[in-house]
């Protein structure tokens, strides 16, 4: 089998590894005058990588499917939580300075509540995140003296 | 001499009431993470680590040292109550503390869990005290070629310590090299891998790589795996414990024999000088090592308390052994000890053997914090809240990783004001969520990013001073003696054919 999700995850390292070893041979010739360059390193380190991709694809590869450990995912039912939750933490992030921190932060940990539970409940889980925002904001700014971005500046 | 003095004297610090509320709140924060199935004190100190800007730099690192200790313990309450290791360390306490609970000892076997800790964490505290000064003078001795064979060292023994999976470690350590190529160069004014990106000049900053690749993806991997701990929260709230249930009985005591306790406690230390090793291989040694010389092999992974002792021992007592590289050659023995390197780094301080002698000051209290946390908090903690810990498992989930996104998230803010950082962590988590989910050691990637840059600096400056020759390597004594004990170390660990697990631990395993 040449595609499951881990050889999928090494065949994107070994494109990564194969673009930063071609990065570093774009900085020029590894050794210069007796002495390594800046090239040198990451030409090894990328050298290492694409090795030891090729030894995993290889591993992976030669193992027969039916001896292939059989996933948690492959037996129930696919998860895809963790994916919104990267996506709630994007949006949180390009929210943060344009909203504030008591707006985009309340509306973060609310979605997070709702990902990690039932879709019931909603005003208790709107109030447990206000307090958890609440007490973050006094956590942060009075406690530790960070500042945070808010509305009224 | 002076320096075991200093330490005792940095006790006086604990007076403090600032510094005593910290340290006392790291451990509790120690311990509540690392009861919980799923949390340790790994991500409890990464999510504080934003915060230690605003704290003096002896009082983070004394309350680093609370939450060290007390996420080496805490993990036995739930491995010896319901079975489930709160920190991957207490995995051997679960062979003999859960038979335990089932006889109906269940608070007997924490008492033993707390002794054990109490005794592992002291010695371990001590030998470091004792003798962290002697290696920090040992290392004056270390030139720079010598420098780059022991960071190569560290790095291959890391890698090689994950038997079963070098070359994921292998890849794991190079894609930790390749972030920390990012930037400017050390010893030319050259940026690399920026790709324009004038924010990543700097190189890829040390806090957005831990809150990602500890609490970031920790959050990511719960919403992954969704957990059910319904059973496990109803089996918490059925135990009843009592205060009095958990003094372990002198015959017990003597049973398992102080020998059995202070050989743990030196396997956990050295397993702990060793980068990578970490907690749960000192525990499992010291639990194989008791295993094999006991009379009564077969009461092991029955409830035979002298197994709770020496997993215990062993894993707190590496708390002292894995500071010592980190003190000593800013080289970390565990996650955890990585992170106080980063409190350390943050705070301008560069980790090393002048670290011992010119800021002894610094370093003396979180000494004394440490052996303060093992002889007074685990005992004292066991005491006051004890019979309630075991409720700590019903925490609702749902509340719990949105506070610990939220924390790590705006945390990563803190460092520099930036919404770049908070991507970086964004990022770093993404990658270590994969990483881990595909069969990756993490912790070979974050001290392939700590160690890279010095690696290639004495790498690059070691062939300068010898005019490109490489046998330099070969040729100054220092460095020849960590090339003969890297190959040392990859003999036993790779070559020769590791020993049999005992039957207990295969059985359980």
């Amino acid at each position: 089998m040449l595609l499951n999700r881990q050889l999928v995850f090494l065949y994107v390292t070994l494109a990564v590894s194969v673009g930063y070893l071609v990065t570093a041979l774009s900085l020029g010739a590894p050794i210069a005058d007796n002495g390594l360059t800046p090239a040198f390193f990451p030409i090894l380190v990328g050298c290492a990588a694409i090795v030891f991709c090729s030894i995993l694809i290889v591993q992976a590869l030669r193992v027969p499917p039916e001896a292939a450990p059989q996933t948690d995912i492959a037996n129930e039912e696919r998860s895809y939580t963790h994916v919104w939750v990267v996506v709630a933490i994007f949006f949180y992030i390009v929210a943060f300075r344009t909203l504030g921190y008591f707006l985009s932060s309340g509306l973060f940990v609310f979605a997070l509540i709702l990902l990690f539970s039932k879709f019931e409940k909603l005003i208790l889980k709107a109030v447990i995140s206000a307090a958890i925002v609440g007490v973050a904001f006094v956590m942060f700014q009075q406690l530790f003296g960070v500042r945070l971005p808010t509305l009224w500046g | 001499m002076d320096f075991i003095i200093l330490v005792f004297s940095s006790f006086s610090l604990l007076a403090d009431p600032v510094n005593f509320t910290y340290v006392i709140l790291g451990f509790v924060i120690g311990t509540i993470f690392a009861a919980i199935p799923g949390l340790t004190a790994t991500l409890a100190m990464a999510l504080l680590l934003p915060l230690t800007y605003t704290l003096s730099v002896e009082t983070a690192l004394m309350a680093c040292a609370s939450i060290y200790m007390a996420g080496m313990c805490g993990g036995s309450i739930t491995a010896t109550t319901i079975n489930i290791p709160g920190a991957p360390s207490s995995m051997m306490t679960a062979l003999d503390g859960y038979p335990m609970q089932q006889q109906g000892k269940g608070a007997l076997a924490l008492g033993h869990a707390a002794l054990g800790s109490m005794f592992g964490g002291a010695v371990g505290a001590l030998l470091l005290i004792a003798l962290a000064p002697f290696v920090a003078e040992l290392s004056l001795y270390v030139k720079t070629t010598g420098k780059f064979s022991l960071l190569a060292f560290a790095l291959i023994v890391v890698v090689i310590a994950q038997r079963g999976r070098i070359p994921q470690a292998g890849l794991a350590a190079c894609i930790g090299l390749m972030l920390a190529t990012v930037g400017l160069d050390a010893m030319e004014p050259i940026t690399r891998f920026t790709y324009g990106y004038s924010s990543l000049t700097a190189g890829i900053d040390l806090m957005p790589v831990i809150i990602g690749t500890f609490a970031i993806a920790e959050v990511l991997t719960q919403a992954s795996a969704r957990t059910d701990i319904t059973a496990a929260a109803a089996a918490a709230g059925k135990v009843k414990i009592r205060r009095r249930d958990f003094l372990p009985p002198w015959s017990d005591i003597r049973k398992i024999g102080f020998g059995c306790y202070f050989k743990s406690c030196l396997i956990g230390y050295f397993v702990g000088t060793l980068p990578g090793a970490g907690g749960s291989m000192g525990s499992f040694l010291a639990y194989t090592e008791t295993v094999r010389t006991s009379t009564e092999p077969e009461t092991f992974g029955k409830g035979n308390p002298k197994g709770i002792a020496a997993s215990e021992s062993a894993n707190n007592a590496v708390c002292g052994g894995a500071m010592v590289p980190m003190l000593t050659f800013g080289i970390p023995g565990d996650p955890i000890t990585a992170i106080m390197l980063g409190v350390l780094v943050i705070n301008g301080i560069q980790p090393g053997p002048q670290l011992m002698t010119d800021q002894a000051g610094l370093i003396a209290p979180m000494l004394a914090a440490l052996l303060f946390s093992a002889v007074v908090l685990i005992p004292l903690t066991l005491w006051l809240i004890g019979p309630y810990f075991i409720k700590i498992v019903s925490v609702r989930k749902d509340v719990l990783y949105a506070v610990i996104a939220l924390l790590a998230v705006v945390g990563s803010y803190v460092a520099t004001y930036s919404t770049f950082q908070m991507f970086m962590a964004l990022a770093m988590g993404v990658l270590a969520f994969y990483l881990r989910r595909n069969g990756f050691p993490v912790i070979t990637m974050l001290l392939g990013y700590i160690l890279g840059p010095n690696l290639e600096e004495f790498l690059r400056r070691s062939l300068a001073l010898s005019n490109g020759d490489p046998t330099t390597f070969f040729t100054n004594p220092d460095s020849l003696f960590f090339v003969a004990l890297t190959l040392v170390f990859v003999y036993f660990l790779v070559i020769r054919t590791p020993a049999k697990k005992p039957a207990v631990v295969n059985s359980k395993s």
